[in-house]
């Protein structure tokens, strides 16, 4: 059985290579074919934001490789409802329509059933 | 399953605290590095936060004695071996990066 | 117990440190160390070109000495290293760039080789932030 990762993201998009490289460490994980999830926590959850222009910084976007993560088999994917709500953001309008939105004890429950966790 | 949650940012200006405390788990730990014990300071919000609730509470002592933060007695002062023994005794570590 | 070790800030931030001083304590214990891996700005903490005052901690000359000592597999990521301008031999030439960074005992490879130490580990221990 192998050993299941969750990677909790925490970055806004643009705030150096944190959301990239962690999105990075997903998909390679994907490639691999193991049970690999995403959660998107804190300034993380701007990531989903809809309608971003990378471009606008000269920048590569990212929603292209979230909407990505189901084909490299990446489909445990969740937000914090309240890192959102804090954010003034609705989940219904996520650019990544398949995560689950987690209340906190949700969370406390998914940082338990993975077998290691990497939060950055 | 158990975790050893790790922080090493200052909580004053810095969100990992306070978003690490909503998750952590009854089951859970957590070790203060760093900047992080200055979560320890008395009479501040993370200090009144940390006293509140009833965690098991670690503190990488060569830290605390850096900063000159005393470390109370609901939180144990810990060095490396211990901090080895810490992370195989949870199940995992999650250090908030 | 088997330990993966990331390491995820550069060489002069504390996480760094503590990281070496886990990494001795793991060993000390007679625990066993599968691999380190070196991500972010971890990958600075293996560059030869860092020159450290006489007085101050030499990080990167003891994680040298670390990894050689207990033949460590010490892996630093190829991608985050690139973009970070720390470069072997193989890919200064491939990308004709002047300065030669980093050699053995460090290894430049994929985020495959974190993964193969997560599978392989009983615990995997980040550092990094601060």
């Amino acid at each position: 059985m192998p050993r299941s990762l969750l990677i909790i993201s925490r970055q806004a998009p643009w705030s150096g290579p944190n959301a990239r490289e962690a999105l990075d460490i997903v998909l390679a994980g994907g490639a691999f074919d193991l049970p690999i999830g995403l959660l998107f926590l804190d300034d993380g959850v701007f990531q989903l934001a809809a309608k971003q222009d990378a471009k606008a910084l000269q920048q590569k976007d990212l929603s292209a490789n979230l909407q990505a993560l189901p084909m490299f088999g990446v489909e445990e994917l969740f937000v914090c409802a309240d890192s959102a709500a804090e954010r003034g953001l609705d989940p219904s309008r996520f650019s990544l329509e398949e995560a689950q939105v987690l209340a906190a004890e949700q969370i406390t429950a998914l940082i338990d059933r993975y077998d290691q966790v990497i939060t950055l | 399953m158990s975790t050893l949650h790790v922080l090493s940012h200052s909580p004053f200006g810095d969100d990992r605290l306070t978003s690490c405390l909503r998750v952590i788990g009854a089951n859970d730990a957590l070790l203060l590095t760093g900047d992080a014990v200055y979560a320890l300071q008395p009479n501040t919000a993370p200090f009144n936060s940390l006293n509140a609730r009833s965690l098991k509470l670690f503190v990488l002592a060569e830290d605390a004695q850096a900063r000159a933060i005393e470390v109370p007695d609901w939180a144990k002062a810990i060095d490396y071996p211990a901090f080895v023994e810490l992370s195989i005794h949870y199940d995992k570590v999650n250090s908030w990066l | 117990m088997k330990f993966a070790i990331a390491l995820f800030s550069a060489a002069h931030a504390p996480s760094s440190r503590r990281a070496l001083l886990f990494a001795q304590a793991a060993l000390a214990g007679g625990h066993e160390i599968v691999r380190l891996f070196f991500y972010q700005d971890g990958v600075y903490n293996a560059s030869g070109s860092i020159v450290t005052p006489q007085d101050e901690l030499d990080l990167p000359k003891q994680w040298r000495a670390f990894v050689t000592e207990h033949q460590l597999d010490g892996v630093v990521c190829i991608a985050a290293a690139l973009r970070r301008g720390v470069l072997d031999a193989e890919e200064a030439g491939r990308y004709q760039r002047e300065a030669v960074s980093v050699g053995a005992p460090w290894e430049l490879s994929g985020l495959g080789q974190l993964h193969d130490a997560v599978q392989d580990a009983d615990r995997l221990i980040c550092f990094g932030g601060a």
